[in-house]
């Protein structure tokens, strides 16, 4: 891998990763902010912000920027998730330069027109009514909701009244206060040279000024709670989380493998004992994510009310069986699995781009295929019951949506 | 716009028994994608048979002669295969990317398994599955409307047979039914193996006669049948949903005219999801969740369609703006034709830069057409339509006379 980085005196992080033998160039751009930055009245106006700075900037109004977007034939997209604001952006190398000046625009340089404000309100809100029309997606942010502490529990929807309570007076403050390169990533992969990368960057945002943001503390999960929503549709949902490995951590790459074990491919677990061997449902996984203040074990599970119960009790008992029962043969599929998928999903220059700007994001450096690779080989299954015995599930917290209330025991 | 770069020669080859084998080479890539495309789907079952396509598509990974369900799964596992399979109304794809070396075992596994042996006992379990797998898009209004739209648009065409079936028709299906239809519709002639990234030709080739050459063709043609209706307007209504869906439906182009590019032109015009006519009368002004038209094109068939996700209280202002604008369909600039244009070629280079997206395109591309355009053909192709092309399309398909499909949550009825 030809991977650089240099930190800007103004605080802008660039990852510059140089791929000769593609056509396109990708950038990803992250800036702290995000919901957790949002007041409590106006939750959701980070997304607002993100979605206004992308019509109309620097000279160009709505239509003349999307459509100057359009001309380059970029594949792009803005918004905000929990503690970033996220850019992203893919085009053919020879309009690199034009993309990159359009991004610089859309964060510097953002007209943030009032006219243009309800409309973004008006699909804010509509997202957030669909939500019931998706039944899993919903679960799984109820279950946010209760699990993570305040404000980290937001809904990455944002919430119906504080978007009715956003006025441009106050989205211009949130980009004033949060638009700034101090903390920023900006990740670009492709066909690029560091130094043609450097030189574009330095032109385009060194007079890009101002301090982040301090992100709030992180407070206590809500372990050990179990919800019930009732809601009428064909199938119950079942989500569950616990805490794990936060990055950084010696049990990171150890819960990395849980997982896979678990979960991974068509192979895990989860996957042969409830779907194949059982029939239980269609949608089964556990998935492991992390960030610089906490790691997360999440389960999930639709299957019509009939079969709910089966389907918890399953699931619980091989979150309980993992611990003890590894196979050396199972541990080999997991890490072959793992560094096959890094290796396939990384072929293109968007998803270097995003994977390189996530590592420097959450470690203030890229790692190495390499080393991700002895990292995982060198998961043992003694490793992975350590860190099975640190993060236990008997602390997760379940909620269920649906027509009927599942009985869950903890202890098995 | 243009690709600075040329790309890589498709390579073909027809086996004796009548397999098609297609391959594109990019040594530049660190894995490969393998995958055969069977031209059946739900289109090709008879109403008893309803859902058998799909339903098929999951007992390919639950055995062969060789290898049980678990050996498979873990097998994929230990190559680390990025493995999944698709079912529509017309095509079945088992497919998957693997890291270089693992390209000889990963397609004598699929050609194995391609070969299914339909266990009873692993039928009964995964006809469970598939219970569940309805019972999950019972949920998903958006998929509920275009699944209904379709059925009543294109009867008693099959093309708007259900992929999924239906409880009653998964519940009754059989092995022996699915055996027959596995008979009928999965022969040499009617699929084609194809393989895109680093891997090498001749081994592949070699490897493909070996694997498959026996396996004795038999014709597995498809009526095919152009289909048209006078416009029909259905609404539909579901308890428990937020949102209403909206659906307009007319004639298309087919997967082998070409009049396809044009169409295809237009319906960015019309629907892309930034800088379209839907985009500045739909979604900048908040009036819709989302929207979007496309021209779907079907072996011998095609159709042309808008839709839009809104809330109720909008669907006759949405309807009226969506009528407004496709009576107008060539009601747009130069400056718009050359817009679409950037934005269809730039993707077409985006997707093939990963051998999965190549191995996409031109799969589905030989299911429709005998020649398979390499990627440079395929920009080119779109570089030539003119407003005239677009013009003739539309004297071919005007856009008019579309039916209407509408879901409401229950409440509104």
């Amino acid at each position: 891998m030809m991977i650089k980085t240099n930190v800007l005196a103004n605080g802008l992080s660039l990852v510059v990763e140089t791929i000769p033998h593609v056509e396109s160039v990708a950038y990803t751009l992250f800036i702290p902010g995000g919901i957790i930055h949002d007041e409590v009245s106006r939750i959701g106006e980070c997304l607002l912000l993100a979605e206004l700075s992308s019509r109309g900037a620097g000279d160009f109004d709505s239509q003349q920027f999307s459509n100057a977007l359009d001309d380059l034939g970029m594949r792009h997209s803005e918004g905000a998730s929990q503690d970033r604001y996220e850019y992203r952006g893919l085009v053919i190398k020879e309009k690199f330069q034009e993309a990159l000046r359009y991004l610089a625009l859309m964060v510097q340089e953002p007209r943030l027109e009032d006219s243009e404000i309800a409309g973004i309100k008006s699909l804010l809100q509509q997202d957030i009514d669909a939500l019931n029309d998706n039944p899993a997606r919903r679960a799984i942010l109820d279950l946010t909701s209760r699990y993570f502490p305040a404000p980290f529990n937001r809904s990455s929807l944002g919430e119906k009244e504080g978007i009715d309570a956003i006025t441009a007076q106050t989205v211009r403050q949130l980009w004033h206060k949060c638009y700034t390169p101090s903390g920023a990533v900006l990740s670009l992969a492709g066909n690029i040279t560091y130094e043609e990368a450097l030189e574009l960057v330095l032109k385009l945002f060194s007079e890009w000024k101002g301090a982040s943001c301090p992100a709030p503390q992180f407070g206590s999960l809500a372990v050990r709670q179990h919800s019930h929503i009732c809601f009428e549709s064909a199938q119950l949902q079942i989500a569950f989380a616990y805490p794990s490995a936060k990055i950084g951590e010696s049990h990171y790459y150890p819960a990395k493998v849980a997982t896979e074990i678990l979960s991974g491919g068509m192979f895990g677990r989860l996957f042969i004992e409830v779907r194949e061997k059982r029939g239980l449902c269609y949608s089964v996984f556990s998935r492991h994510s992390a960030n610089r203040y906490t790691g997360t074990m999440m389960g999930y599970a639709g299957t019509t009310p009939e079969r709910a119960q089966e389907t918890l009790d399953v699931m619980v008992r091989e979150l309980h069986y993992l611990h003890g029962t590894i196979t050396e043969e199972e541990l080999t599929r997991a890490r072959a699995n793992m560094l096959s998928a890094l290796v396939i999903s990384e072929e293109s220059s968007s998803s270097r781009a995003a994977s390189n700007a996530s590592d420097y994001w959450h470690m203030n450096r890229v790692r190495e295929l390499a080393e991700i690779k002895d990292a995982i080989n060198q998961v043992t299954s003694a490793a992975v019951y350590q860190c099975l015995d640190r993060y236990s599930y008997h602390e997760l917290s379940l909620l269920t949506l649906g027509s009927k209330e599942l009985v869950f025991e903890r202890e098995i | 716009m243009s690709t600075s770069k040329s790309h890589n020669p498709i390579l073909h080859e027809k086996l004796s028994n009548g397999l098609t084998v297609i391959g594109e080479v990019n040594k530049s890539n660190q894995s490969a994608a393998i995958g055969y495309f069977v031209r059946t789907g739900s289109r090709d079952e008879t109403e008893q048979e309803s859902g058998v396509s799909h339903f098929l598509e999951h007992m390919i990974f639950k055995g062969t002669e060789k290898r049980n369900a678990l050996e498979i799964t873990f097998e994929l596992g230990n190559m680390g295969a990025q493995a999944n399979a698709y079912t529509s109304e017309e095509n079945t794809v088992y497919y998957g990317a693997v890291t270089s070396e693992y390209v000889p075992h990963f397609q004598e596994l699929l050609s194995d398994m391609i070969r299914p042996a339909l266990d009873p006992q692993e039928f009964e379990t995964e006809k469970k599955v598939i219970l569940e797998e309805i019972a999950l898009y019972q949920d998903r209004p958006h998929f509920y409307l275009f699944e209904r739209a379709m059925r009543d648009y294109f009867a008693p065409h099959p093309a708007g047979n259900s992929v999924l079936g239906s409880t009653s028709s998964i519940s009754a299906l059989t092995r022996d039914q699915m055996h027959a239809y596995y008979t009928r519709r999965y022969a040499p002639s009617n699929m084609v193996l194809v393989a895109t990234g680093n891997f090498e030709w001749e081994r592949l080739l070699s490897d493909a006669r070996l694997q498959l050459g026996s396996w004795q063709d038999h014709s597995a043609e498809r009526k095919i049948e152009r289909h048209s209706r006078s416009p029909i307007s259905k609404t539909y209504y579901k308890k428990n949903i937020s949102q209403a869906h909206y659906l307009l439906v007319t004639s298309g182009a087919s997967a082998t005219e070409n009049h396809r590019y044009a169409l295809s032109l237009l319906s960015l015009i019309i629907g892309d999801h930034s800088g379209s006519k839907f985009y500045w009368e739909l979604i900048q002004k908040g009036l819709v969740e989302s929207c979007g038209a496309d021209n779907d094109e079907k072996d011998g068939t095609g159709v042309f369609y808008a839709h839009a996700s809104l809330g109720p209280e909008r669907v006759s202002e949405v309807k009226e703006i969506i009528a407004s604008i496709l009576a107008k369909p060539l009601d747009f600039s130069d400056e718009d034709l050359e817009r679409a244009r950037t934005k269809v070629i730039s993707r077409i280079i985006f997707n093939g830069e990963s051998p999965l997206g190549r191995l996409m395109s031109i799969g589905t591309q030989h299911l429709y057409r005998e020649k398979v355009n390499s990627l440079t053909e395929t920009v080119e192709a779109f570089k030539k339509i003119t407003r005239a092309d677009i013009e003739k399309a539309l004297a071919e398909y005007p856009l008019t006379n579309w039916s209407e499909f509408t879901l409401l949550p229950e409440e509104n009825s």
